[in-house]
């Protein structure tokens, strides 16, 4: 199953590019450009959806909407973003709360036996006439590997933690990104594309002149890529350090992160928009909720070529960037930071930013504090 | 690279004058085995290239070029103390040994390209630290952009330096001393650092460098060199005194690409050394107070406090309320430094580093099974047919296959030690070098959870 339809997406490429060869040949046969026509062509998009499907934030929302309901609008969402590019990709990951799984495409198994040879079991979806042929093996892996996901969910594994592995999609998804790129994009100077060998590359070209990338022809068969996620689970603090990694990582490569919440609060999924490019709206009441799809198709469906020309949603708002002090996770607008990072070894405890609470008690020489604030520093007026 | 030629590691430091006679130094000949000096080990042999079992190099081939993408992987990833509130001079040289064309276009341009991309990245590796840049021409040493947080002002100053023809020869010690009347007035809390790029192979100051060194040392600042051209031993000499005895801090860079990985190599945040905690200790100043605001949203334009313009958003400051465009940003009312907590979270893989991948034999292979790369779901080459079977003997064929470049898996697959998954050369090198996570890792909240039966 699988096989098929990553043999269909890479079909879909092919076509592209043997295309491109014939037009070349066709040049000399009557002396027309047509290397210039290509610039008509839009760039192919992928985008990558990650599911928050966290069992406890999902049963809270069950009465005004249910996870069915939930994902048979996301398919509909995806067979529109499917159908305004032939050459458009889609890639889902389910954020589960112990583990991160692929729902589409359909990963391998393992073939731990030696007479196995390695190849899943090849399903096929029901023969349906009516039916495009690739919506429908989407449709179809997506819901089969779905409910694999919630058949072998363990009770255990549900009481175990009532947040999900949303860094573990998020890095998952960008390795998916960065292969799918490396190998879509022709490598030739590597003006344009990342540069994993070089620290300092950044998507978008590494050319001083801004003007070298515009114009380009090669620019249109680079593969835009854009994260959205459906989140639904509130605190996500325990696996912070590992979400702001993921975050840069989007900022480095350029990839916007859109955000749609169900439930829960923001925490710091709207700073993760915001830095990245992407949009963030969240739906609080039950009519809101109702409207999935429409929210789906009015703000996440145009890709970010798209989205310069319109005005779009959740611009307006203010952001809320305040940090959360390490040691007690608690959010804060004035802190004490350490100038250096480091672990220390002496105090037993790992610290960097401190705020106003325990600053008194972490210090040895506490008693120097005056008024209560404590803070130290030889140029205290810098 | 400190010793180019071992005949010359007992070159004493103080002696300039009396080395040339000094005794028990062969100057002419070498011996008969001579060692192979380090330089040598790190040439690229094409021609020694051994064929595999069955006739081709393809083996070898692939094997080498996943070594290259590895071989920057494999440093050292103890967590270590760092500094990251950084107060850095970039000195650059623009006297006529610049305009030698082995590096290309010209060593000047090549230069000012790699500054202005060295700049955007020491921006977004360390975004609370000051940058300068200073120039060293026919004997002076001028002010090309003045020490701030800002990168544009930067890349403008570095833009117009394009213009100006390298002329003269460089000063050492006008720049050293120009870089510390410049680092005079930073905190102690911040680190001080000085890099110099040189092109020429002479430095004419108009006092004893000496002098100037030792006063580097008293004011506590760190002073890299980038050579272009050879070894000096006055630089080796500042580079060594100033970091307290660290040989590794003077480099000569053999080509470009070397030249831009070591300039790339200073955007990380110093290690610190144990000198500087004493003094940090002695000092208290360990904890600094910022504020993080959060962005508005206003109706009616208001005047922002940094620029005086009108505008309809910006910061407000979180004890003063002023009003401030672009983070980070000093208050200009109450001087609070201003930063948005993702700005410290740059920081934060350096606190916690990805520990390193290690190869997996194809004896792993076949144990785990896997057939594809866990992040990327790229297809492994198969585990090849003398594997498959069940009493496997050491000798044999498995001996008779090709050693891959070293550094190379020979099953191209990459293993986490703490999760078990396997992965292929572009994630790892993705992973290591832009995420800094592991995906198996973090994918799993449990490792013992059973697998999904589609092997996810």
């Amino acid at each position: 199953m699988d096989m098929n339809t990553t043999t269909s997406n890479k079909y879909l490429f092919a076509y592209v590019d043997s295309g491109q060869s014939v037009k070349g040949k066709m040049n000399a046969v009557d002396a027309t450009d047509r290397a210039a026509t290509q610039q008509e062509v839009e760039a192919p998009s992928l985008l990558t959806i990650i599911l928050d499907t966290n069992p406890h934030a999902w049963a809270l929302l069950a009465d005004t909407l249910p996870l069915s309901k939930g994902v048979a609008n996301l398919l509909v969402f995806i067979n529109a973003h499917l159908s305004i590019n032939y050459a458009n990709r889609v890639a889902v990951l389910a954020s589960h709360s112990e583990r991160a799984e692929w729902l589409y495409p359909t990963p391998a198994v393992h073939n731990n036996n030696e007479d196995s040879n390695g190849s899943s079991a090849a399903v096929q979806p029901p023969d349906d006439a009516n039916k495009y042929r690739p919506f429908a093996q989407l449709e179809y892996a997506l819901l089969t590997n779905l409910q694999t996901l919630l058949h072998t969910t363990t009770p255990a594994a549900i009481s175990s933690s009532p947040s999900t592995l949303l860094a573990g999609a998020l890095t998952r998804a960008l390795t998916y990104i960065s292969k799918q790129s490396l190998s879509t994009g022709p490598s030739q100077t590597g003006n344009t594309s990342f540069n994993y060998s070089d620290p300092s590359s950044v998507a978008g070209g590494n050319s001083l002149n801004p003007s070298d990338d515009a114009t380009t022809s090669r620019s249109n068969q680079r593969l835009t890529t854009r994260i959205l996620i459906l989140s639904v689970s509130g605190d996500l603090s325990s696996s912070y350090i590992e979400l702001m990694n993921t975050i840069f990582a989007c900022q480095r490569l350029s990839i916007p992160l859109d955000i749609l919440k169900l439930a829960g609060s923001a925490t710091f999924l709207q700073q993760a928009a915001d830095t990245t490019g992407g949009i963030y709206l969240s739906l609080t009441t039950p009519v809101q909720r109702a409207g999935l799809l429409q929210y789906l198709m009015f703000a996440y469906l145009p890709d970010p070529a798209a989205r310069e020309n319109l005005v779009m949603p959740g611009e307006t708002e203010g952001v809320d960037f305040r940090a959360a002090c390490f040691c007690h996770k608690r959010v804060v607008d004035v802190g004490w930071d350490l100038s250096i990072v480091w672990e220390s070894f002496d105090d037993g405890e790992l610290w960097e930013e401190a705020c106003g609470c325990c600053e008194g008690e972490e210090g040895e020489d506490g008693g120097e504090e005056e008024e209560g604030w404590g803070w130290r520093g030889g140029d205290a007026g810098e | 690279m400190a010793d180019s030629d071992h005949e010359y590691s007992n070159h004493s430091d103080e002696d300039d004058a009396g080395a040339l006679g000094g005794g028990g130094r062969s100057l002419a000949s070498r011996p008969k085995e001579r060692a192979q000096a380090r330089w040598e080990e790190t040439v690229n042999r094409n021609w020694e290239l051994q064929e595999g079992a069955d006739g081709s190099i393809e083996g070898v081939l692939g094997g080498l070029e996943e070594a290259s993408k590895r071989k920057r992987l494999l440093k050292d990833t103890t967590p270590l103390q760092r500094g990251i509130i950084r107060h850095t001079l970039l000195v650059l040289d623009q006297s006529d040994a610049m305009n030698e064309k082995d590096l290309r276009p010209t060593r000047h341009l090549l230069t000012i390209n790699y500054a202005i991309m060295f700049v955007r990245e020491f921006f977004e590796q360390n975004p609370i630290s000051q940058l300068g840049i200073l120039g060293m021409r026919e004997g002076l040493a001028k002010r090309l952009s003045d020490m701030s947080g800002n990168p544009n002002d930067h890349i403008t100053a570095l833009k117009a330096a394009r213009a100006t023809e390298p002329k003269g020869n460089p000063s050492l010690q006008n720049a050293l001393d120009m870089a510390r009347a410049a680092l005079h007035h930073t905190p102690s809390h911040g680190t001080r650092e000085v890099v110099i790029v040189l092109g020429a192979l002479l430095t004419s100051d108009p006092g004893d460098i000496h002098d100037t060194i030792k006063a580097c040392i008293r004011d506590k600042i760190r002073v890299r060199i980038i050579g272009l051209a050879a070894q000096m031993h006055i630089c080796a000499e500042i580079c060594r005194k100033t970091n307290a005895g660290d040989e590794t801090a003077y480099n000569v860079a053999v080509d470009e690409v070397d030249y831009k990985q070591q300039l790339m190599s200073i955007t990380t945040p110093p290690v610190l050394r144990a000198t500087d905690t004493e003094a940090q200790k002695q000092n208290q100043a360990a904890l600094l107070m910022m504020g993080f605001p959060s962005r508005i949203a206003e109706e009616r334009p208001t005047l922002c406090a940094c620029h005086g313009n009108l505008t309809r958003g910006g910061y407000l400051c979180s004890r003063c309320k002023a009003k401030v465009c672009n983070l980070p940003a000093t208050c200009p009312t109450c001087d609070l430094t201003l930063i948005l907590s993702t700005h410290l979270a740059r920081s934060y893989h350096h606190l916690f580093p990805l520990k390193n991948w290690v190869e997996v034999p194809w004896s792993r292979a076949q144990k785990k099974g896997s057939v594809q790369c866990f992040g990327c779901l790229s297809a492994f080459p198969a585990v090849p047919g003398e594997y498959q079977m069940a009493n496997r003997s050491e000798n044999g064929p498995a001996n008779a296959r090709t050693k891959r470049a070293e550094g190379a898996s020979e099953s191209s697959r990459y293993e986490c030690e703490t999760c078990g998954e396997h992965f292929c050369i572009d994630c790892d090198v993705f992973s290591h070098e832009v995420v800094h996570n592991c995906p198996g890792c973090q994918s799993r909240a449990h490792p013992d959870v059973a697998e999904m039966p589609n092997g996810g």
